[in-house]
């Protein structure tokens, strides 16, 4: 790929990026989020158009109108965005856009279905519901699609995110495997533990234009940081923590996933005024059900104290209005409604808190103040609090939504993920703000899929697996390896 | 409020829609600008004209204000017609009796709650079940139906009558006019419905419950999030819808139609959807947009003296709904 | 068992099945014509407007021409027009798709009444037209079809697909709005056979004719949860209901005479019910009027 530009708009997502990838190899492509890798990969599958460029495929032009025709020339792609339909069986998912023939012989699309997933060290249960199977299932079941489609062109984006540590290691075989007999892929990924341990060569992408391209044997973590971020990474200080006294109390609690099952199994735990505990945990292990519980979102059994207070039976508004926030997991769709203005937003959960409510009616001086804290708190790019949400950049977005929980005087935290999204410069901003809420008296939990960052900011680490939560020790909170077996239950 | 954004494409719709009302007119064997100078001298220019307009105008502006506040919610009331048939049932059915002062009053407060109650399963049906309002509401609004022919040929029935309807109301169950001047009437009801529309105004502009309706119609989830309980957000403003639709059934029974008949909506409620489209994001463009349906329902009676087909009106009603929400109400592509 | 002497009295079986099987035909073609389109993702509560139109073309263009192919070729026609204008509403121009569909019902009702009101000698003529049992053969072939096509072929499984997610599927290199074309030409198929027959049974177009079967047939989609069998189920349950209105006519069953409103209106309280007690949303596509 060579001089490739791709403008969304008016906004440049790539700028004149080479790039070259050898046969037979694994190529990592880096960079912090919105450094234009994603779009760098789409435009190669085909699913966008560069707006300037040449892709040149075994040496010969080529150019991709979509997708389709990617696949066709033997370009495969496992997006972020996982791409299972969850009402189809795995076999329909697996076939889907590459169907034998206008007429499927499901029988004998099972037992070439069969013959690849041996091939990978896979097993699934051809006739299953998409809908009832892991995470892990699920991406192993997207590297068979691309396999499916005769893929000699690889592309995974961020494919360990959904992965158990080992498991991730036996991905990255079965891979070598593959570029053993002849295919080649391409990595998406942020982790570079990751990319120095299982990679041939790394290309480093920011703000949408190439920084460099080399073997892996040439180069060190600390230097494809720094080059990731464009500036030595400043080391976080942390401020020493001093628990003060417990603020929530969480006993035996049980939550039902979607499927029925106990996706939170007995869990007890406590958090004290003053500090920033972390949920460590391969997604899909509870996390997210145990928030819905402790929002009141979601029925559960057990108990669930703040301070003095019984919180076990209360609706989600008497949690708000005792002090519960929460930085939802999908900004999109659960955080915010992207239609409204800013100021409209910038109220949504505290619409009926004490300042804010006026009789029957909303306080619009108090709705000002809080639209001119919200994005003051995390210095925010914007025209005005009337512009649409929807009309601000992702990382804007994100610090309106997490300086919003931080109002009117919170007593827990809830954070999901809340970096998702955006670059490392806003998110140790935003845990700045969420350490500073916490050493005026609050606490916070949150959930993150990223260990490092767990490791880096908080003063607790518990880890979560299979609904179940234990306690990281004390001794062992720097202990990268330690706290990955306790995530899977191997400790 | 999002200025629009004209493209070809609505262009190129909204002059088709143009061509297929002209095209209608010509079918029909009108001429177009003769068909337009008669509406202009028959119904915008005469007393009686403005009377007729006003009377068209009460029901859609109620039902356009009920078939509004669903849709804020994010709900279709496709079923406001149903709701407007049994309140005015419910009302005509206390009405032909004498209850002294209170017969107003009651058959008022009786219709609106008979359309309440019509339309308090789509609420619980969509909150607890998950059953999609638009289905429970064509079926509801056919139930109603049949079941106010069951009751005008039976129960309800004037004996006196060889038609399936009821007895006249007595004069003093009537709701008075305000003016009456010559051939023009405006009465009270008018003012009825549009304090109605000025009340949604304020609800949806300046009330928590309001803020928290809104949120609900806009996304569901993040609203679930922010503390607000969805589910009685959405069997109350059902509720509310279906109330308002029963009330402007009570009000036709009470001030217009003065008695119950098989057909007594001829499609009202289908109306109010273009009355609420139209309206677009401000309950104040209801009582435009209202008055707007209002002219267009006398202007095809107008035309059908002479001898253009009052199917004309549901023409309309397409080609305005249509044009009108390709410019909103687009379901954007979801991007990353 | 006094009370069943008093039924077998009142109706006779041999007439039952036929008038079940015609009332029924219009349904299942109306429902699977449904079922083409919102199995694709494409909200339709349109199918009332294009029954009704394919009735009024049918029927008038087979009594202008007195040739059976020209009319039910003219019904198909209009059906298949109104439903690609569905198509391009909702795909091209993304409107709502229940604005879309309640935008033309409007149009069809108004149109239709239009046309019958301008030229009412057209209705007098009689008309040439195809058997009943054509009809009924096409009803019931098309549900094997349909369901044939859903379980063995890779337009049906498309059809799921984009159905249930038209974004995931457009990454399989599937184009949604392609899918949908086809889906909706089926549906314009379906619909137009449907209100050909409609009038080919009443021998005449005649203003609001379909009256409500196009929301039977809905409601027979709906409670059929979008699958063939159990819509062809509910059609001719629904169908049933019609005959025995009209078998009974006034006389008793089970000792009470039951109003002929009440059997118009029980394929509407009986899906009323099921969606509010058994059927939830878990069964409905998932990927309903998504663009």
């Amino acid at each position: 790929m060579t001089g490739i530009t791709k403008l969304f708009g008016t906004v440049e997502a790539l700028r004149d990026v080479d790039l070259t990838v050898q046969s037979g190899h694994i190529h990592a492509i880096v960079g912090e989020n919105g450094a234009g890798k994603t779009t760098l990969m789409k435009v190669l599958y085909g699913a966008h158009q560069a707006s300037d460029g040449q892709i040149n495929l075994n040496g010969e032009p080529v150019s991709f109108r979509d997708s389709k025709e990617a696949i066709a020339a033997g370009i495969g792609m496992v997006s972020q965005h996982y791409s299972i339909i969850p009402e189809l069986t795995c076999l329909q998912n697996l076939v889907l856009g590459a169907e034998p023939g206008p007429v499927i012989s499901y029988a004998a699309a099972e037992s070439r279905a069969n013959e690849l997933a041996k091939q990978m060290g896979f097993q699934f249960n051809w006739h299953e519901e998409a809908s009832e199977i892991s995470p892990s299932q699920g991406q192993k079941l997207e590297i068979l699609k691309l396999l499916w489609r005769n893929a000699k062109i690889l592309i995974l984006d961020e494919p360990t995110a959904m992965l158990a540590p080992d498991d991730a290691d036996l991905l990255y075989a079965k891979l070598h495997e593959l570029t053993e007999q002849g295919a080649t892929v391409l990595v998406v990924t942020h982790r570079l533990p990751e990319v120095m341990e299982h990679c041939d060569e790394v290309t480093v992408l920011r703000g949408g234009k190439l920084i460099d391209s080399c073997p892996v044997a040439q180069t060190n973590p600390a230097e494809l940081a720094e080059k990731m971020v464009g500036q030595a990474v400043t080391e976080h200080s942390p401020i020493p923590c001093n628990p003060g006294e417990t603020l929530l109390t969480v006993r035996n609690l049980v939550v039902k996933g979607d499927k029925g099952n106990d996706a939170v199994k007995e869990a007890s735990f406590e958090l004290k005024s003053g500090e920033l505990v972390g949920i460590a945990g391969v997604d899909g292990n509870g996390q997210r059900e145990l928030f819905y519980a402790l929002m009141g979102t979601r029925n559960s059994s057990g108990e669930i104290h703040l301070g003095i207070q019984n919180l076990t039976n209360t609706s989600t508004a008497e949690r708000i209005q005792s002090g519960i926030r929460l930085i939802a997991e999908d900004r999109h769709n659960e955080a915010v409604i992207e239609d409204w203005s800013i100021a409209d937003n910038a109220i949504l959960g505290l619409q009926r808190t004490n300042r804010v409510l006026a009789g029957r009616s909303i306080n619009r001086n108090t709705q000002a103040e809080l639209a001119k804290n919200v994005t003051e708190i995390f210095p925010t790019k914007f025209d005005n609090v009337n512009q649409k949400f929807r009309d601000l950049s992702g990382g804007n977005q994100q610090k309106v939504v997490a300086a919003r929980s931080l109002q009117e005087s919170p007593q827990v935290v809830l954070a999901f993920q809340p970096t998702r999204g955006i670059d490392l410069y806003v998110a140790g901003l935003v845990y700045d703000g969420l350490i500073k809420a916490t050493r005026e008296g609050a606490t916070v939990l949150v959930v993150s899929f990223d260990l490092d960052e767990l490791m880096t900011y908080c003063d607790r680490i518990l880890v979560m697996n299979h609904g179940e939560i234990a306690e990281v020790p004390a001794e062992l909170r720097q202990d990268r390896s330690a706290i990955g077996r306790m995530m899977v239950g191997a400790e | 409020m999002k200025a629009f954004h004209m493209s070809w494409k609505q262009i190129l719709l909204a002059l088709a829609g143009f061509g297929v009302v002209i095209g209608a007119l010509i079918v029909a064997g009108a001429v177009p600008a003769e068909a337009l100078q008669t509406v202009v001298q028959k119904a915008l220019t005469t007393p009686a004209g403005w009377r007729d307009i006003l009377r068209e105008t009460t029901p859609l502006l109620l039902l356009g204000c009920s078939v509004f506040l669903a849709l804020k919610a994010g709900l279709f009331n496709i079923g406001a017609d149903g709701q407007f048939v049994v309140g005015a049932m419910a009302s005509v059915a206390i009405a032909l009796h004498n209850f002294g002062p209170l017969t107003i009053p009651l058959a008022i407060v009786v219709g609106t709650l008979a359309g309440g109650l019509w339309a308090l399963p789509v609420g619980l049906i969509k909150a607890y079940r998950g059953g999609h309002e638009v289905i429970t509401t064509i079926m509801l609004n056919n139930i109603a139906f049949f079941l106010s022919v069951f009751l005008v040929k039976g129960v309800l029935k004037d004996p006196e009558s060889q038609s399936p309807t009821t007895a006249y109301i007595a004069e003093a169950a009537k709701l008075p006019n305000l003016v009456q001047n010559g051939p023009f009437r405006l009465n009270i009801a008018l003012l009825f419905a549009i304090a109605v529309a000025l009340a949604l105004w304020w609800y949806l502009k300046r009330t928590v419950g309001g803020y928290e309706l809104n949120a609900t119609g806009a996304n569901s989830k993040a609203a679930k999030f922010a503390g607000i309980q969805i589910e009685k957000v959405i069997v109350r403003s059902m509720t509310t819808s279906g109330a308002i639709a029963g009330l402007a059934g009570a009000l036709q029974v009470l001030a217009y139609e003065n008695r119950f008949y098989s057909g007594f909506s001829p499609g009202y409620g289908f109306d109010a959807l273009g009355v609420a489209l139209l309206a677009g994001g401000s309950p104040l463009a209801l009582l435009g947009s209202g008055l707007l349906f209002g002219i267009i329902g006398k202007s095809t009676t107008v035309l059908s003296l002479t001898g253009v087909p009052k199917g004309l009106s549901f023409i309309l009603l397409g080609i305005l709904v249509i044009v009108f929400a390709s410019f909103r109400y687009r379901k954007e592509p979801s991007h990353d | 068992m006094i009370d069943l002497t008093y039924l077998v009295a009142a109706i006779s079986f041999g007439s039952l099945l036929t008038s079940t099987l015609t009332f029924s035909a219009p349904l299942i073609l109306g429902a699977l014509g449904g079922l083409c389109s919102e199995r694709s993702g494409v909200i339709n509560i349109g199918l009332e407007g294009k029954m009704l139109a394919a009735a009024c073309a049918t029927g008038y263009i087979a009594q202008a021409s007195q040739d059976p192919v020209l009319g039910l070729t003219a019904g198909i026609l209009v059906a298949t027009l109104l439903a690609m204008l569905h198509w391009t509403l909702t795909q091209t121009y993304r409107i709502d798709h229940i604005i879309s569909g309640m935008g033309i019902n409007a149009l069809c009702a108004g149109g239709t009444s239009l046309i019958s009101k301008t030229f009412p000698e057209l209705g007098s003529k009689q008309m040439a037209a195809f058997s009943i049992y054509v009809y009924w053969l096409c009803a019931w072939t098309a549900v094997i079809a349909i369901w044939w096509i859903l379980k063995s072929t890779r337009g049906g499984l498309r059809l799921y697909a984009v159905g249930n997610d038209p974004d995931k599927s457009r990454q399989m290199g599937i184009k949604p709005g392609k899918v949908r074309l086809q889906a909706l030409l089926g549906t314009g198929l379906l619909t137009g056979l449907a209100g050909a027959l409609i009038v080919t049974n009443a021998g005449s177009f005649s203003d609001g004719m379909t009256s409500g079967r196009g929301y039977i047939a809905l409601a027979a989609l709906i409670l059929g949860g979008w699958r063939p069998w159990p819509t062809l189920i509910a059609a001719v349950l629904f169908g049933l209901f019609d005959s025995l209105q009209l078998q009974l006519q006034g006389q008793p069953l089970f000792g009470q005479v039951i109003p002929g409103e009440f059997w118009q209106a029980l394929p509407y309280l009986v899906t009323l019910v099921a969606l509010a007690g058994i059927a939830g949303k878990s069964r409905a596509p998932a990927g309903l009027g998504k663009p």
